[in-house]
């Protein structure tokens, strides 16, 4: 699609700006009410899913050009799709994610790049990786050691933020170290492994992103495995969603899933007692974004002279079948570890603040969102921020305040 | 005329960098696109006109000195909160924009039961920090998206609990109020130390400088402090709901029945209504899903409380022999809450509920009797937090119709007059969603306080992405709403009840052009009068058209006419 596309969207958005709010449903205080981090910072309507329709409609129909600030404010946008659940509380018809995600890619199709962006870009090309100043020949350095199954039915993705932070790369040996004690069949691709560049879709790179998707779906296939588990919400959500809609056929399972599987089957037992209050932060691409690629092709329908359907009726993301329940499973199940939920959880949960490269393009607009997370979860009295994602965990720990706990190092402490 | 880099100097130095734009992409963000908002003089396929500057001022300091420079250099401003209607957006080319989003303070004064609340207050934000005092407040008709402050500047706040708790123009008890001309007023009881809590001071009541029929809509100043009544909340401190979005349903709401409520006849429904509200049953009232339309609304709730249905699946409900006696069940109804302040009261307000509905042959719909029907209803309509429902069909909706039934009796016997109308447009015209007839809703609360139903507000679903469907909706409501309405001597019909604050084009009128429209109407002395209000609070005339004055002047030679369209509200 283009943004010219989109131009019905556009028009058909009714300004109500519920996408600057969590679901009214669910609004416990004035202080956690609002869902979108980029117009709480920014504070112009523009930065709200309604004024990038706005914005987008003016661009489409070329009655604007982009300005420096104007490109700025497109790619100030975590794609955290908060705005795209709060929407679909009512409206059946529009879809401010991915019309957020176009304006990004028209607004690099007109060549406004952030020179950030461009750095992440060289990255890419020259390392396979989006984080910057990391090296492709030490990709697979945090898997010294591990023997992976000879012939392996899963294969495990730990993503770039696994593999190149030291601070992180424990919480992947840990993982996989668990899941091959537990009988798994696990394999890793090794130097075969690059970037998902989910990321890269996140941020309109959308060219990029397709061509690198194309190269791991043959890389996945060819190791023959039948499942792949990832401890990176954004590399699940690239997989789950973006290669599945580009004829990936493998199962995708994040850890979390994995795990619960485990403890509900009974090959997984939480053993030592974990004395700890914790509060649960739910990844955007894992949790409301963390629905399952459904195919579809077809085009709008007016029924009943106007009424606004589509032929055959669309699968419908609005974040009811994100990965939610998994994760708190397994915080439910270690002794000794109380869950206390903050305000904003589950489909209308807060970001993180890393989405879409921003901690690395928009340094202070990432922080800033990350802090006022971290003030959520110190509003419950919980003692740690639990998370199931190498980005959310980094960005947390960046902006401080809080101790923060990968649910993986978790249940490791518990067996 | 641009505005000058001095002046721009001028505002930033106030509010700071960060908070004032020029940029083209943020301007355009704040130009509304009539046909998306449901703006009660069209519809009309443009767009307003392009601020100069949209400023975000954070305190009623910054407030006052963004004020003080408009009159300084003689710009017009509008100032707005959450941008949904028309009649927050600037009139004229030469205006900036102002965007209270900054100012979101809610304070509750639990003894005293009110809240003080600024003007990003939402109604949702504010409901929510009251419940934890025990308390709520009224939700505007258009929803809990809505601010409160901005709600009582331009609409007074007729809603579904209004009943309850008063309309929004009836809770406001003192302010703090930055004038156009860049003074400050105080009204209420500062001068007896009372605080917050009393609604007037010494001296003639200053509360119509914001509230009034609909609203002074920012046209003669910004209000940046409000304390508003509050009504006990016999519920929990959280509104808590279950289920799988867009499907959320109250789970913690024991002491609330909520009751779709059928009758068998138009005369029987205003009886019931009657007699429930002189019996002072209500917590809420309202009359909401027949905004579908009469024809699809029992497939609509099917669609809007089950996660896994759309509006594809429209066609198929409508055929299901089941949803269709649902949906001829509740033909003729409304939805109403009980609430219980004790097991005894709950249960009382039950039994009385049901013998009114015995006398006049009305049931409680089945369908909505489900538990997890009645939870839905109670969130739904308590928080009233679904509210851009009303442009589900396809993403735009016009309000026509709108008989004030204050008169109850009497427009119930002329509804389904109406209905025919709508109807016969929706098979001879395809440029509206064929729905049905009865498209109506409304609150039971009654604009002027009291009971009975309010202005029947009828819907015209339309596509604001289609010219064709925007103006076949525009000429419909020309040719028959607007018809009818001055046939029956009805009042100001709702879709043009803005027709005198903003032109076809989206521009506000001038003094002239108002001048010449409204001195000829039969009773313009309010408009006289609100002009010389107009002339003491802003008299550089910085605000619209949407306050509607008229130059006592211009009265001298007028001719008064007689059919004159719209006239007083
Ligand atoms: C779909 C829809 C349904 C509606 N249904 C109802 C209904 O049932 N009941 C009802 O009462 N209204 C209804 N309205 C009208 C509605 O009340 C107002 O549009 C709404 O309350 C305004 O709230 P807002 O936050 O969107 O205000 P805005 O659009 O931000 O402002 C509304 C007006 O108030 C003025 N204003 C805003 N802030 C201030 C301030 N601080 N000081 C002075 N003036 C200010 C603005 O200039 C503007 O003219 C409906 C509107 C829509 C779009």
């Amino acid at each position: 699609m283009a943004l010219n596309d989109f131009i019905p969207m556009q028009e058909r958005c009714s300004n109500c700006s519920f996408c600057k709010w969590i679901p009214f449903d669910k609004v416990k205080s004035v202080r956690f009410a609002e869902n979108c981090p980029a117009v709480v910072h920014g504070g112009f309507n523009t930065y709200a899913a309604r004024g990038r329709f706005q914005m987008g409609l003016a661009i489409a129909k070329g009655e604007l050009d982009y300005t420096d600030e104007m490109a700025r404010i497109t790619h100030e946008c975590l794609d955290c799709g908060a705005c795209d659940v709060a929407c679909k509380v009512c409206r059946y018809n529009l879809e401010p994610l991915d019309h957020n995600r176009e304006l990004k890619h028209d607004a690099l199709l007109k060549g406004h790049i952030l020179p950030a962006q461009l750095k992440m870009l060289d990255s890419f090309k020259a390392e396979k990786t989006l984080v910057v100043g990391a090296k492709k020949a030490d990709r697979t350095k945090w898997a010294e050691g591990i023997e992976w199954a000879k012939k392996p039915e899963v294969l495990f993705f730990p993503g770039c933020k696994y593999s190149y932070d030291k601070k992180l790369q424990k919480t992947a040996r840990n993982a996989a170290q668990l899941l091959l004690k537990a009988g798994v069949k696990l394999g890793y691709l090794g130097d075969a492994e690059m970037c998902c560049a989910g990321r890269l879709y996140q941020m309109g790179f959308f060219e990029q992103f397709d061509k690198r998707a194309e190269a791991n779906i043959k890389a996945i296939e060819k190791s023959g495995v039948k499942t792949i588990v990832t401890p990176c919400s954004d590399c699940y959500h690239a997989f789950k969603r973006l290669y599945a809609a580009k004829g990936l056929k493998v199962e995708v399972l994040h850890v979390v899933e994995y795990l619960d599987r485990m403890l509900r089957e009974g090959t997984l037992k939480f053993t030592k007692t974990v004395d700890m209050t914790v509060t649960y932060h739910d990844p955007c691409h894992l949790g409301r974004q963390g629905e399952p690629y459904e195919a579809w092709e077809g085009h709008e329908k007016k029924i009943l002279n106007q009424v606004h359907t589509w032929e055959p009726r669309r699968p419908r993301y609005n974040g009811s079948k994100g990965i939610y329940e998994e994760p708190r499973n397994i915080l439910k199940a270690i002794p000794g570890v109380k869950l206390v939920e903050m305000e904003r959880i589950k489909e209308y949960s807060w970001c993180c603040g890393a989405g879409s490269g921003c901690s690395v393009t928009d340094k202070e607009f990432s922080e800033w969102t990350a802090k006022e997370r971290i003030e959520e979860a110190n509003s419950t009295g919980a003692e740690a921020l639990v998370t199931a994602c190498p980005w959310c965990k980094d960005n947390f720990e960046k902006a401080g305040g809080i101790k923060v706990v990968d649910i993986i190092d978790l249940a490791l402490k518990a067996l | 005329m641009a505005l000058s880099k001095e002046i721009y100097a001028a505002f930033e130095a106030v509010v700071g960098k960060n908070n004032i734009s020029q940029d083209p992409g943020v301007l355009q963000t704040y130009r509304c696109r009539a046909p998306q908002s449901s703006a009660h003089y069209g519809p009309y396929d443009h767009t307003t006109p392009t601020p100069q500057a949209v400023i975000l001022p954070g305190s009623t300091k910054e407030v006052q000195g963004v004020v003080r420079l408009c009159n300084k250099y003689k710009i017009k401003f509008k100032c707005s909160t959450t941008f949904w209607s028309a009649h927050g957006y600037i009139g004229s080319d030469y205006a900036v924009q102002i965007d209270m989003r900054r100012m979101n303070g809610v304070e509750i004064d639990e003894k005293n039961m009110i809240a003080i609340i600024q003007p990003y207050a939402i109604a949702a934000t504010v409901q929510a920090e009251a419940m934890k005092h025990g308390l709520t407040c009224n939700i505007p008709g258009v929803g809990c998206s809505s601010a409160i402050i901005a709600n009582t500047a331009s609409w007074g706040g007729p809603g579904p609990s209004s009943v309850f708790t008063g309309n929004a123009y009836e809770n406001l008890m003192c302010m703090e109020y930055v004038c156009s001309s860049g003074e400050i007023l105080e009204t209420g009881s500062a001068g007896y130390g009372a605080g917050w809590t009393c609604g007037e001071g010494v001296g003639p009541s200053l509360k119509a400088i914001i509230r009034g029929g609909q609203g002074t809509r920012g046209e003669l100043g910004i209000c940046t402090k409000m304390s508003i009544k509050l009504s006990p909340w016999p519920g929990h401190a959280t509104l808590e709901t279950v289920g799988t979005i867009p499907a959320y349903r109250a789970s913690n709401m024991e002491n609330f029945r909520a009751y779709c409520i059928d009758c068998p006849s138009w005369e029987a429904w205003g009886k019931a209504v009657m007699k429930i509200n002189d019996n002072n049953l209500l917590y809420l009232g309202h009359r909401q899903f027949s905004m579908f339309g009469n024809e699809v609304k029992a497939a609509m709730l099917e669609i809007i409380t089950d996660p896994e249905k759309q509006m594809a699946d429209l066609p198929a409900l409508m055929a299901d022999p089941v949803v269709k006696k649902n949906n001829d069940n509740m033909a003729i109804e409304f939805h109403i809450i009980l609430a219980g302040f004790s097991a005894k009261d709950l249960a009382w307000k039950e039994a009385a509920l049901d013998e009114i509905l015995k006398e006049f042959g009305c049931w409680k719909d089945e369908w909505f009797l489900e538990p997890e029907h009645e939870d839905y209803l109670k969130s739904y309509l308590m928080r009233l937090g679904h509210k851009n429902l009303n442009y589900v069909m396809i993403g735009g909706y016009e309000g026509c119709f709108g008989m004030d039934a204050a008169n109850q009796p009497h427009t119930c016997q002329l509804i389904e007059k109406a209905f025919a109308i709508h109807k016969e447009a929706q098979v001879t015209g395809t440029y509206a969603a064929a729905v049905g007839g009865d498209t109506a809703m409304g609150s039971l609360g009654g604009h002027g306080g009291g009971g009975g139903p309010m202005g029947w507000e009828f819907f015209s679903h339309f596509d604001p992405h289609d010219p064709e469907s925007i103006k076949g909706t525009a000429e419909y409501h020309d040719r028959g709403p607007l018809k009818f309405m001055k046939e029956y001597g009805l009042g100001v019909e709702m879709g043009h009840s803005n027709a005198n604050c903003r032109k076809p084009d989206g521009y506000a009128f001038s003094q002239e052009e108002h001048n010449a429209k409204l001195s000829t109407l039969p009773g313009t002395n309010p408009f006289i009068y609100q002009w010389y209000v107009r002339e003491y609070m802003n008299p550089n005339h910085l605000g619209d058209s949407y306050y509607e004055t008229c130059d006592p002047e211009a009265v001298k030679n007028a001719v008064i006419d007689v059919n004159a369209e719209t006239g007083l509200r």
